[in-house]
């Protein structure tokens, strides 16, 4: 009875095991066929890039003749997905649409990352997708998934945009990215009413930025507000703080040696950074609501900050959405403002970050969609939009670009002077990890990050495991 | 002593026999908890869920009902409607089809003896380690391009399956969802209609039953409990999946199911996330009317057997 027991439970085993197996030829298969694809040559030729081409277009599109009215459509997918701001670019792409008498989709997606890989994979990518990080855009680049933009759009990009910006979609000397939002990082959210109330001064300089935090500290406040929990993405905001540091003490070409990997992760400046970070971040520093920085959500620093549990809060521009409702913005009594996060070598770096539209293939409606997304009258129509969706009057609408000859009245004063830093600044760095392969810049940077947070491992440690686990 | 007043014995052993029921209830009432937090949470602002729990709604300066307007209202993904109607366009087939295939194989496994009958079932049994994920890409490029096959050497292409063009319908999703739902199906409905008395069958085939008379006059009746057990079951799990819906017709506006406009809404860096409590009421309407309405027959599936009536 036992050995028949035992007998069936090694056959079950054995099947399991067969079974497994064949899983992996597939995935196996699968990766081969990939690999194919990865060639350029087989994108254009070989069945796959065939299929690609015409299953989007021709089976889709139906009988439509590139740009002939009527039944032409492009389907756009992106990270951004909440209500406003979905449907503002909706609403805007709609309306370019039905001038040119082309059927334009928008689609958010809450976990655009992953998806965007099985899309492509599967041959189901859409025509146009907008990429939060750059490190991905070339990685699709260099695969052959995302085609160049064509004279026109690239043209259109150039002529719009700084090349400050537009270098974030240009891969291997190639434009295959149009950059359609900019996020400013490098700001420090406090209440004007509050610091004069107390004496205390917008910093200049970086040191200006310490002794104030000392004094505040000193005075028996609470400086800092920090929190760097953020679901899965736990450690980001951490993240942020030390690449502004590394732009601030170590410039920029530190920096893209730095996110290029050319000096490792864990060199000694690196690390005496992330050090400097938590050095600024002593238990009389900072104000975590919910008791340690790690557990405390970066969203839930509004409140403090408002309250005055604490006077400054580092964080990017997109920080407006997360202020308590009614909160207005500027230097009256209980308005919140932003100053720019001081640097070091008098240089202005900002750390930036922002989106890029990239298309999956080359056909003229694509291409002139993608030249309109380049265009500041883009960029005003959907702030626009925006800005109504969320509430209007002085509402933030949470949108930035940093498009050349915008009209800057579709902005309120806060935004404007989030251009103004933009416009100012000469040396922009695109946020560090998402130019860093996915496994660190959305990996480890993140969860060693929180780890040193906690003081669970050293700052050296830290590094050397991210190092470790660079692809 | 008066014989009709209850002796202290019997007083301990009332007592001692609600124990255990007092224990369940707590129970009960430690994992409501969350689902009431929920449900608090669902009518408070954005700022009193970020500042405060749900258990100091007391403080709160009044109720909203402003997050149900923005679940029911949002239409920047798909509307309300038309995600909950893609639902069920996924969910029901993904349960009645599943049921309707697995309840003619188990039976076949259970009483018809063919040859190879064992190890069919024993292979059926271990494609339930075969994980779903691992299938998502080979059958998207199957649903989007067909499968083809070039024979070595004669440089000929056969076409094995056709492009049907499923990619971003809902049937994509359903079809997925019921491939991978069949061998749990199976094995489960397997165990139940095998253990019904052989009796009962010699008497039907004495009477001149087939085979079919059998399924459809004895086994399926008898094996109600279980067919309802399971439809709950994968009701269940496929109105609250995401990742198959999002992966199969992700970007196909016209066939966004429920799951997929709701983590939408939500928004980047967590913008929204006080609409999620309201959302996941909504969410879970369908799946609790469900559960309600076949619970009856999942509690007899679980007590089957137990006692002769």
């Amino acid at each position: 009875m036992k050995s028949r027991f035992l007998k069936l439970l090694a056959l079950l085993f054995a099947f399991t095991l067969i079974a497994a197996a064949c899983g992996d030829d597939d995935a196996a298969d699968d990766g081969d066929d990939m690999a194919e694809g990865d060639d350029g040559d087989d994108i254009a030729d070989g069945d796959d890039g065939d299929d690609i081409a015409d299953g989007d277009d021709g089976d889709d599109m139906a009988e439509g003749d590139d740009m002939a009215d009527g039944d032409i459509s492009i389907t756009v997918t992106g990270p951004e997905r909440d209500e406003s701001e979905a449907g503002a670019i909706q609403e805007v792409l709609g309306a370019w649409g039905d001038e040119h008498g082309i059927e334009v989709t928008y689609l958010g997606s809450a976990d655009w990352e992953a998806e965007i890989n099985v899309q492509v994979e599967g041959g189901n990518a859409p025509d146009i997708s907008i990429f939060p990080q750059p490190g991905k855009l070339a990685d699709f680049a260099r695969a052959g998934h995302v085609v160049p933009l064509n004279d026109e759009a690239a043209a259109a990009t150039a002529a719009n945009w700084s090349e400050a910006w537009t270098v974030f979609g240009n891969v291997d000397g190639v434009q295959y990215g149009v950059p359609v939002k900019a996020d400013l990082k490098s700001l420090v959210w406090y209440q004007p009413a509050r610091f004069a109330a107390n004496g205390y001064e917008v910093p200049e300089t970086f040191e200006d930025f310490t002794d104030l935090v000392d004094q505040i500290a000193a005075d028996g406040e609470t400086p800092l507000c920090v929190g760097i929990e953020s679901g899965q993405a736990t450690g980001w905001p951490f993240t942020d703080w030390v690449e502004d540091m590394v732009l601030r003490q170590h410039g920029p070409d530190v920096y893209d040696q730095w996110v290029a990997h050319d000096i490792p992760f864990n060199d000694e400046r690196i690390v005496s950074t992330m050090q400097a970070v938590l050095d600024l971040w002593t238990e009389d520093n900072v104000f975590a609501s919910s008791g340690s920085i790690a557990a405390t959500s970066f969203q839930d620093n509004g409140q403090p900050l408002i309250d005055g549990d604490c006077f400054m809060h580092r964080q990017a521009s997109f920080f407006s959405a997360f202020m308590p409702e009614g909160t207005s913005f500027g230097d009256g009594e209980g308005e919140v403002n932003v100053f720019y996060f001081p640097d070091i070598n008098g240089d202005r770096p900002v750390l930036g970050a922002g989106t890029l539209a990239a298309a999956f293939n080359d056909n003229d409606a694509t291409m002139a969609l993608l030249a309109y997304l380049s265009t500041p009258d883009y960029a005003e129509a959907r702030q626009v939009s925006q800005a109504t969706r969320k509430g209007g009057g002085a509402t933030l609408s949470g949108f930035l670009s940093a498009a050349q000859g915008q009209d800057p009245s579709v902005y309120q004063p806060l935004e404007q002077s989030f251009l103004n830093v933009l416009e100012t600044a000469a040396i922009v760095r695109f946020d560090g990890s998402d130019l860093m392969p996915a496994d660190v810049g959305a990996g480890t940077f993140w969860t060693e990050g929180t780890s040193f947070v906690n003081g669970d491992i050293t700052a050296q440690e830290a590094a050397d495991r991210i190092e470790a686990s660079w692809p | 002593m008066s014989g009709n007043r209850p002796g202290v014995d019997t007083a301990i052993y009332g007592f001692l026999r609600r124990i255990p029921t007092g224990v369940l209830w707590m129970i009960v009432l430690l994992w409501s908890l969350p689902t009431l937090g929920l449900a608090v949470n669902s009518f408070r602002t954005r700022d009193n869920q970020r500042n405060a729990g749900w258990w100091n709604v007391w403080r709160d300066d009044g109720l909203t009902m402003e997050n149900y307007d923005v679940v029911f209202s949002a239409s920047a993904t798909a509307g309300l409607k038309e995600s909950l109607l893609n639902s069920f366009a996924i969910a029901i087939p993904a349960t009645v089809i599943p049921i309707a295939f697995a309840a003619f194989a188990a039976y076949a496994f259970a009483w018809i003896d063919f040859k190879g009958r064992k190890w069919l079932f024993i292979a059926t049994v271990s494609l339930l380690a075969i994980p779903l994920q691992v299938a998502l890409i080979p059958l998207l490029r199957l649903y989007n391009f067909g499968s083809h096959w070039t024979i070595p050497f004669l440089e000929k292409t056969v076409t094995l399956i056709p492009d049907f063009d499923l990619v971003n319908t809902t049937t994509a999703v359903w079809l997925t969802h019921t491939g991978f739902a069949l061998p749990f199906a199976i094995f489960l409905l397997h165990n139940y209609i095998s253990e019904l008395p052989s009796d009962l069958f010699e008497a039907a085939r004495i009477d001149g039953a087939d085979h079919f008379t059998i399924f459809w006059r004895l086994v399926l009746p008898l094996s109600i409990p279980v067919l309802a057990a399971f439809a709950i079951f994968q009701f269940l799990w496929t109105w609250n999946d995401f990742l198959i819906a999002n992966t199969m017709a992700g970007t196909n506006p016209d066939a966004i199911a429920t799951t997929i406009r709701i983590a939408n809404l939500a928004g980047d860096f967590g913008r929204n996330e006080h609409l999620l409590p309201a959302a996941a009421f909504v969410q879970a309407f369908f799946p609790l009317v469900v559960f309600f309405a076949l619970q009856r027959f999942f509690v007899r599936g679980i007590l089957a057997g137990s006692v002769k009536g």
